[in-house]
């Protein structure tokens, strides 16, 4: 991970974007901003649309209408195995690791698109090939050293556990040296410690200069993680700010935290 | 920060070479020509099920229909040769060439279609091919196929011994491809394809261009094991289109192992060399073959390749040293 400079411009832009499934408008003309170096967080109640959004920036369904920019460039329509050579990495709320390989091969596909494309083209450069895979090898490894999982390397991913498995997943999102990491839930599932883990993990990424995108259901998770928070409600952008201006708005009270914090009174 | 000398690195190309060398030297053991005919069986069928093993063992892309280009490369090869007057050497290139133009457009729109809806198209392509083998018969000979013609070395035709070698090049080529491209990250690559695709294209794998690819160059490997079928036997008819070819790629893949490096070898030497050793049971042959296969089913999920895998050395050092022994 190559220090990042720190000019706090938006490296994500995300203007106007909606989605519709049939009749309902699971996205309505949200749109935010993710600045370099910050950890932005995306947060609101079940059925907020705060999935759908995520889809939305990484690509794995399409805008009804909108536009979604990165690094001033128009992404809207770039297929999703486009955007991890941009620099767009993500990582998965329903852990999806390829179970038929072991952790550092997981993590070696994280490094796919540093290599050369086509059978043809890497049968006329197999001595350098080779090279390039024991570099490959080597930095997956330093990514597993980084999460804390080197030992397991060479283990198959059904041995782990799902906070080792969320750690094998950032891994892997790390490899392609992206610009912007976006996590989906990255706590969900997770017990105390295994959360308390993570969230030293996503402060030790920012202390190193890393953009983060992150939607999370866990309220204190996301107050303690993000530099900037965006709350959406029922489809709509309902507040913007930091953790503290965000604590205190009234219409997130209502929609969110008020309902906790009621709970927690009562 | 020096991971090198932990960091487990990848597989040695070593098994592939001792494998080719083995079988370059069967010829100076085996005297019949039988024997050598079995040998050379082995091979085909070992070459024909690699592309299968690339296509779904390692892309999760099932096809029912390899055996149709098994024969359209028999039938490319045989046709250009005796109506173009083409020589070997062309006929085969222009034979690997329509393989993979016809996989090409059957697989453009193919491949949208995942699991058994893929595996019953590829099926239709294999028995629709079937079926103009078989009734087309002005062109393709109908059912008593076509002559042909001997691979010629000067003036003589070659040797049986001959037609051997040039068999096992054309193995060694697809076995070292076959190997080249599962030690690679592209093999890697293939194995998140069938594993988890969302995942795939999130990482920056080109999904559907991978599958397409790997399908072409599964049929175009089909196809020079039809070649050499035809060398061998020296004529080509609609039975090598028929149902019994793709039971057998089945099977190799169930008894060698799907989606491992030596499964096809492994897989092809049983399946061809099983039924000459259980002739001795008469007509209970195909119930004990059966049988068999039940086993391997129900005991060998990874058939002999995840066998060996798994006893790996771990006896065979314990016994030595104790310290030595592998995790």
């Amino acid at each position: 991970m190559t220090a990042k400079t720190i000019g706090h411009h938006a490296i994500l832009k995300i203007d106007k974007a909606v989605r519709r499934f049939g009749g309902l408008v699971a996205v309505n003309e949200v749109s935010f901003q993710a600045l370099t170096g910050q950890v932005t967080g995306l947060i609101g109640p079940n059925g907020a649309g705060k999935s759908t959004m995520f889809d939305l920036v990484t690509g794995l369904r399409p805008v009804t209408s909108g536009d979604i920019y990165f690094r001033d460039r128009r992404v809207t329509d770039a297929p999703p195995h486009t955007r991890s050579p941009m620099g767009m990495a993500r990582t998965f709320q329903i852990v999806r690791l390829f179970h038929g390989m072991t952790v550092l091969e997981n993590v070696l596909l994280g490094l796919h698109p540093k290599f050369p494309d086509g059978i043809v083209r890497a049968l006329f450069s197999s001595r350098a090939l080779a090279a390039q895979e024991r570099r490959a090898r080597d930095r997956a490894m330093e990514l597993l050293e980084f999460v804390g999982l080197a030992s397991r390397a060479a283990d198959a991913i059904g041995h782990l556990t799902l906070g080792q498995l969320r750690l094998v997943d950032i891994a892997r999102a790390l490899a392609s040296d992206p610009t912007l990491l976006m996590m989906d839930e990255p706590a969900a599932g997770l017990n105390d410690a295994e959360t308390r883990n993570l969230l030293n993990m996503i402060l030790a990424l920012k202390a190193r200069g890393m953009t983060m995108l992150v939607v999370e259901h866990d309220i204190d998770f996301i107050m303690s993680a993000c530099d900037r928070i965006v709350v959406m409600d029922r489809g709509a952008k309902i507040a913007d700010g930091t953790p503290e201006a965000v604590r205190n708005d009234e219409t997130v009270i209502a929609a969110y935290i008020g309902r906790k914090a009621a709970n927690a009174t009562h | 920060m020096t991971a090198t000398s932990n960091t487990p690195q990848r597989k040695s190309i070593t098994p592939v070479f001792v494998v080719l060398a083995i079988a370059a030297l069967l010829p100076a053991i085996i005297t019949s020509g039988f024997q050598l005919r079995l040998v050379m069986l082995i091979g085909i069928y070992t070459i024909l099920s690699m592309g299968f093993n690339l296509l779904y063992g390692y892309t999760g892309q099932i096809s029912l229909g390899q055996q149709a280009f098994f024969a359209i490369g028999a039938y490319a090869f045989s046709l250009l040769q005796l109506k173009a007057q083409w020589s070997p050497v062309w006929a085969m290139l222009a034979s690997v060439g329509m393989c993979a133009g016809v996989a090409l457009v059957i697989g453009i729109p193919l491949l949208r279609l995942r699991t058994h809806y893929l595996a019953m198209a590829t099926l239709a392509f294999g028995l629709i091919f079937y079926g103009v083998a078989i009734r087309w018969i002005d062109f393709t000979g109908g059912s008593t196929g076509l002559a042909v013609p001997p691979l010629v070395l000067g003036d003589a035709p070659l040797s049986r011994v001959g037609v051997y070698y040039v068999i096992l090049l054309l193995l060694g080529l697809v076995l070292l491809l076959h190997d080249f491209i599962i030690r690679s990250h592209i093999g890697r690559a293939l194995q998140a394809i069938r594993d988890d695709e969302t995942a795939a294209s999130a990482l920056g794998v080109p999904v559907t261009n991978y599958k397409l690819r790997i399908f072409v160059l599964a049929a175009v490997i089909a196809g020079i094991a039809g070649m050499c079928f035809s060398m061998m036997s020296l004529r080509v008819d609609p039975s090598m289109s028929e149902f019994r070819i793709l039971v057998s790629i089945l099977t190799i893949a169930v008894v060698g192992g799907l989606g491992t490096r030596f499964g096809p070898i492994l897989g092809s030497i049983v399946v061809v060399l099983l039924p000459q050793v259980l002739v001795s049971f008469g007509e209970l042959e195909t119930l004990v073959y059966g049988a068999f296969i039940l086993v391997f089913l129900l005991f060998m999920p990874h058939g002999l390749s995840g066998l060996l895998e798994n006893m790996r050395w771990r006896k065979f050092f314990r016994a030595g040293s104790s310290d030595v022994v592998e995790r």
